[in-house]
C-alpha cells in the first residue's frame, strides 16, 4: 500500500505541476502584457513596476514560473481585470458554494441510485429490472438545462413552491465566510438560525435535485451492470449453497464486492457533475465557480480565468487520486493486480 | 413538543437538520429580517453618482443613499428644498446663496461615526471634488465626473465658499439657465467632509467611493459582485424614515429571470419586465405594472473618429438603411414611439425631422456610392447587454438591425460586454458604432444635448459619437446663455436641424419605461426623471419572511 500511496501522489504532483506549467504559461498565450494577466495590475498603474520584479519578470521564463508558484503558495493569484478584486478570496468563497451543491448531490444520488441498481439487478429482464433501466436511460439523456428549465416552470412558477435563485432570502444578513451556506449560516449565528436553515433548505431543493437525476441515473446502471457480474460469481453461488439468506448474501458479499467497480467509475461521474454544476449555477444563480468562470471567459479576465482552470483542474485531479487510494486501500485484490502478485 | 424539537435541532448536523426544519417552518414569527427586494438588471460601478452615468447605478445609489441641496418636483413642476431649505439667485444669475438645514445627520457605521450634522463644508467638499482639480479627491476613483464634464458645469462655476457654518455661495462664470436642474439631478449629491478626511489620514481615499457615506434614507451594508447590494435603514434620516428596515438589490442581468424571480417572490420590485410579457404580466393579479413615459431616446451612434463613420454620407446612408418602424415592432412590441430627433416627444423644444432619418434601402445605397463604399463593408454594432427603459433588448436590435444593413451591403458584426466593462471600453472610444440611449435626469432640453454631443461630453468619454463640432456647441451655448423660452426654443430648432445633417447618431425610439411589482408593495413610484426612489416602499401588510 505505501508504494502504491507514494506512486500515487508523485503522479498527483507531477500532474500538478504540469497544471501549474500550463495556466502560467496562459499569461503569455493570452492577448496583452504577460505581467498583467498574471497579476491582474494594469501597465499605466504605479504599482506595475514593483510586480513586475516581484513576479521575477527582469529575469528568465525559470525564475517567473518560480515567482508564479511562489505566488500561488502565498494565497496571491492576482487580481480580476474587471473589477480589481483579489482573485483568491473570490475563488475561496466561489469553490465554497459550487463544493457545497456538488456534495449534496453526490449525496442526493447516492442512495437512490445503488438501492434501484441493486433493485434492478436483482431481477434482470423483469419488470422491474426494464422500468428502471428505461426511467435510468431517459433521465441520462435528458440534459441539465433542460431538467432545470422545467423544474422551475413547474415547480417553483406553477405550484409557487420553491425559490429559484441564489443561496438564501437575501433579507437575512448572511456574510459569506466559506461560501458554503449550511457552514456560513452556523458561523453567522443569526436571531433565528432555525428560519435561516429552512430558507437555505428551500433554496437547494432544485439545483440540488436537478444537479443529482445525472449522477443517480449513471448510478443506476453502474450498479446494475455491477451486480450482474457479481451475481454470476461462484462465491456468490457457494454463499448460498451454504444457506446463507438473500439478504445477507447480498450485503456481505454481493454489495461490496460490486462497489469496487462502481467506485473506480466514480471520477468520471464526478467530472460530469462538475460540468453540470457549472451550467445549473447560471440558471439558479447560483454564487459558484462555474457562474463566475463563465463570465470571466466572456470578459477574457485572464487572471480569473487562470485561477478558476487551476483550482478545477486540481479538484478533478484531487478527488481522482483520492478515489484511487481509497479503492487500493478498501480493495486488496486491486493493489494485488497493481502489483502483479500471485 | 417545541423542546423535543429544540433538542433534535441541538443534536443534528447543519445538514441532517434539514427535513426537521421543514416540519417546523416558521409561520407567522415575526422576522428581525424584514425588507424590500430589488432586482437590479446589473452591477453598480461605483457607489458614488458623481462618477457615472448609467442609470443601473443611479437607481441604487443616488436618492438611497445620499441627498441634493434642491430636488425637482415632476407634479408640481418646480424645484422644491433638501438639503438647502431656501436659495436665493441675484438678478444676473451669476451668485446662487444655499441655506442649508442644521438637522441633518450622516450615516453611522462601523467604519464611520460622523461627529457632527451637516455643514457648509460637507457641500463645498462634494462640489469641488468634481470641478477644482486641486482638491484630494479629484482623481481619485479616476473615472472622472462624466455628468458634470460633458454638461459643461464644471467649466460653469467661477467660485464657491462657504459663508458660514450654513450658507453656501456659488458664483457664476456666466449665466447658464440649465443650472438649478443639474444641481437637482442625482449627480450633484453631498458627501461628508469629515470622512473624506478621515480616509484621507489613513491613506485610503478610494474607499470613499467603496464604502459610501451620505445622508440619505439607507446606509451601505454589504456589496457581493453578482449577487447583492444591502442597505439598511439610515435611523437618523432628517426626514420621514425609510419604511422599509432594509433594502436588497439582488443582481439579475436577465430580464426574462427577473420576471420570473417575480413571479416565484424571489423579488419584490422588478425594472424593465421583457416588452413582450407586458401585456401578459399586466393581467396577473399579484402583480402589479407601473409604466411611465420617461424622456428617453434610444439611439445608435456612430464613432465619428474611425473612418468609414468620419463622412457624414455613410452615416446618412446608415440611418437610411433601418427600418426603424420594424424595431418598434420587434423589439419594443408598440410600447414605444418611432424617433425622429434626439429630443423627446415630451420636450417643449422637440422638433421632430422624419425625412432626415426615413427608410430607404435605394437612397442609402446611392450615398453609399457616393462615399466610394458601393461594394459594402464590415463595421461591429456594439449591443448594450443590460435592459434599460430606453431600449428593453438592444441584442434584438441589432440583430434585426443586421439583416437591414445586409441589404445594402454591409455586414455587422454584433459586441457586447459585460455592463461595467461595456461603458469602459466604451468611453474609451473602441467601438465602430453602439446602441444605447439616455433617460432624462431633468426637464431641460439641455440634458440631451451637452452631455451627449459635445465637445466636453466627447472629452469625458460619454459622448458616444465621439463627435466634436464648435459650430453645434456655439448653438447650445447660445440656447443656455437666455432664460428665454422663445429665443431657447429656436437655438435648439437649429441644433436639431444641424443633427439632421450631420448624423453623428441615429435616433431610434422614445420608450415606455415599466416596472413590476408584488401587489403589495405601496410607496413605489416611477419618476419620469432621475433614479429610482425607495425610501417610501415596503410591503402593505405585516410581511412574513418567504423562504
Amino acid at each position: 500500500m505505501t508504494r502504491y500511496l507514494l506512486r500515487q501522489i508523485t503522479l498527483l504532483f507531477f500532474t500538478l505541476l504540469a497544471l501549474s506549467l500550463f495556466t502560467f504559461c496562459l499569461s503569455y498565450w493570452f492577448a496583452g502584457s504577460a505581467v498583467t494577466n498574471s497579476s491582474g495590475i494594469f501597465p499605466d498603474d504605479p504599482s506595475y513596476a514593483t510586480i513586475a520584479t516581484a513576479r521575477g519578470f527582469d529575469g528568465g521564463y525559470f525564475g517567473q514560473y518560480i515567482a508564479y508558484l511562489r505566488h500561488l503558495f502565498a494565497g496571491d493569484w492576482g487580481r480580476s481585470l474587471l473589477d480589481g478584486a483579489p482573485v483568491f478570496e473570490q475563488l475561496i468563497v466561489r469553490f465554497g458554494a459550487s463544493l457545497e451543491i456538488m456534495l449534496l448531490a453526490l449525496l442526493v444520488a447516492w442512495f437512490p441510485g445503488v438501492a434501484f441498481g441493486v433493485l434492478a439487478a436483482l431481477k434482470p429482464g423483469r419488470s422491474v429490472d426494464n422500468t428502471i433501466l428505461g426511467m435510468s436511460i431517459s433521465g441520462y439523456s435528458i440534459p441539465v438545462f433542460w431538467f432545470a428549465q422545467l423544474a422551475i416552470l413547474l415547480v417553483a412558477v406553477q405550484w409557487g413552491l420553491t425559490p429559484i435563485a441564489g443561496q438564501i432570502n437575501p433579507l437575512f444578513d448572511i456574510p459569506a465566510v466559506t461560501g458554503s451556506i449550511l457552514i456560513d449560516i452556523a458561523l453567522a449565528q443569526p436571531a433565528n438560525p432555525q428560519a435561516a436553515y429552512y430558507s437555505a433548505f428551500m433554496h437547494m431543493i432544485l439545483p440540488v435535485t436537478v444537479l443529482a437525476i445525472m449522477p443517480m441515473m449513471l448510478l443506476i446502471r453502474l450498479t446494475r451492470n455491477s451486480m450482474l457480474d457479481v451475481l454470476n460469481k461462484n462465491y456468490i453461488v457457494s454463499s448460498y449453497a451454504k444457506g446463507m439468506s438473500t439478504r445477507r448474501v447480498l450485503w456481505s458479499h454481493a454489495l461490496p464486492n460490486a462497489m469496487q467497480q462502481v467506485i473506480r467509475q466514480l471520477s468520471n461521474l464526478i467530472s460530469l457533475l462538475i460540468a453540470n454544476t457549472f451550467i445549473l449555477e447560471v440558471i439558479f444563480s447560483w454564487p459558484g465557480i462555474g457562474n463566475w468562470l463563465v463570465r470571466s471567459i466572456y470578459e477574457r479576465d485572464y487572471p480569473v480565468i487562470q485561477g478558476g482552470l487551476l483550482i478545477i483542474g486540481s479538484l478533478i485531479l484531487v478527488t481522482h487520486v483520492l478515489l484511487n487510494l481509497f479503492h487500493a486501500w478498501r480493495y486488496p485484490q486491486v493493489r494485488k493486480d497493481l502489483y502483479a502478485a500471485p | 413538543m417545541a423542546t423535543t424539537k429544540r433538542s433534535l435541532i441541538k443534536t443534528c448536523t447543519a445538514a441532517l437538520c434539514l427535513p426537521v426544519l421543514i416540519a417546523c417552518a416558521p409561520q407567522s414569527e415575526q422576522e428581525a429580517t424584514l425588507g424590500v427586494l430589488y432586482c437590479a438588471e446589473g452591477n453598480p460601478e461605483s457607489f458614488n453618482p458623481q462618477l457615472v452615468t448609467s442609470g443601473t447605478t443611479l437607481d441604487m445609489t443616488a436618492a438611497q443613499l445620499y441627498d441634493r441641496l434642491i430636488e425637482y418636483s415632476h407634479k408640481e413642476n418646480n424645484y422644491q428644498p433638501a438639503l438647502a431649505e431656501r436659495w436665493s439667485i441675484d438678478e444676473h444669475g451669476l451668485r446662487y446663496t444655499f441655506y442649508l438645514r442644521d438637522d441633518v445627520q450622516f450615516h453611522t457605521t462601523d467604519w464611520f461615526q460622523p461627529s457632527r450634522p451637516l455643514n457648509a463644508n460637507d457641500v463645498v467638499f462634494s462640489f469641488r471634488r468634481w470641478f477644482d482639480p486641486s482638491h484630494p479627491f479629484h482623481s481619485v476613483s479616476g473615472r472622472g465626473y462624466p455628468f458634470f464634464t460633458a454638461s459643461g458645469i464644471t467649466e460653469l462655476i467661477d467660485s464657491m465658499k462657504a459663508l458660514d457654518e450654513h450658507t453656501v455661495e456659488i458664483r457664476l462664470k456666466q449665466q447658464d439657465s440649465s443650472f438649478l436642474a443639474n444641481l437637482a439631478s442625482d449627480f450633484a449629491i453631498i458627501l461628508s467632509a469629515e470622512y473624506g478626511h478621515q480616509l484621507l489620514a489613513a491613506g485610503t481615499p478610494e474607499l470613499i467611493d467603496q464604502r459610501p457615506i451620505g445622508t440619505g434614507p439607507f446606509q451601505f451594508s454589504d456589496f457581493r459582485k453578482d449577487v447583492l447590494v444591502r442597505y439598511h435603514r439610515h435611523p437618523n434620516y432628517w426626514r420621514e424614515l425609510a419604511a422599509s428596515e432594509q433594502i436588497v438589490f439582488r443582481i439579475t442581468q436577465s430580464d426574462h429571470k427577473r420576471m420570473l424571480m417575480l413571479l416565484t417572490q424571489d423579488c419584490d420590485i422588478s425594472p424593465y419586465p421583457p416588452a413582450r410579457d407586458v401585456e401578459w404580466l399586466r393581467q396577473k393579479e399579484s402583480i402589479e405594472l407601473q409604466a411611465t413615459v420617461s424622456p428617453n431616446t434610444a439611439f445608435w451612434a456612430f464613432n465619428t473618429e474611425r473612418p468609414p463613420f468620419d463622412d457624414p454620407r455613410v452615416r446618412q446612408a446608415l440611418a437610411h438603411a433601418i427600418d426603424r418602424d420594424a424595431l418598434l415592432r420587434a423589439v419594443y412590441f408598440e410600447h414605444a414611439v418611432r424617433a425622429d430627433s434626439i429630443l423627446p416627444n415630451t420636450s417643449w423644444a422637440h422638433h421632430p425631422i422624419p425625412d432626415a432619418y426615413r427608410f430607404d434601402p435605394e437612397r442609402a445605397r446611392e450615398l453609399l456610392a457616393e462615399a466610394d463604399l458601393a461594394d459594402g463593408f464590415s463595421m461591429d454594432i456594439w449591443a448594450i447587454p443590460v435592459q434599460r427603459g430606453y431600449n428593453p433588448n438592444a441584442r434584438l436590435m441589432a440583430e434585426r438591425m443586421q439583416s437591414d444593413l445586409a441589404r445594402i451591403g454591409v455586414r455587422a458584426n454584433i459586441v457586447s460586454y459585460e455592463w461595467s466593462t461595456f461603458r469602459r471600453r466604451l468611453a474609451e472610444g473602441l467601438h465602430d458604432s453602439v446602441l444605447i440611449g439616455w433617460s432624462a435626469d431633468h426637464a431641460d432640453p439641455d440634458n440631451f444635448f451637452r452631455p451627449l454631443l459635445s465637445c466636453r461630453a466627447k472629452e469625458s468619454g460619454n459622448n458616444r459619437a465621439q463627435w466634436c463640432d464648435p459650430l453645434f456647441d456655439d448653438l447650445l451655448n447660445a440656447a443656455i446663455r437666455t432664460e428665454l423660452m422663445p429665443t431657447r426654443q429656436n437655438f435648439y430648432q437649429q441644433a436639431q436641424e444641424y443633427l439632421a445633417i450631420e448624423v453623428p447618431l441615429l435616433p431610434i425610439a422614445h420608450s415606455v419605461r415599466f416596472q413590476a411589482s408584488q401587489a403589495d408593495i405601496e410607496g413605489l413610484q416611477l419618476a419620469p426623471f432621475g433614479g429610482i426612489e425607495l425610501r417610501r416602499v415596503k410591503h402593505r401588510d405585516t410581511q412574513e419572511l418567504r423562504p
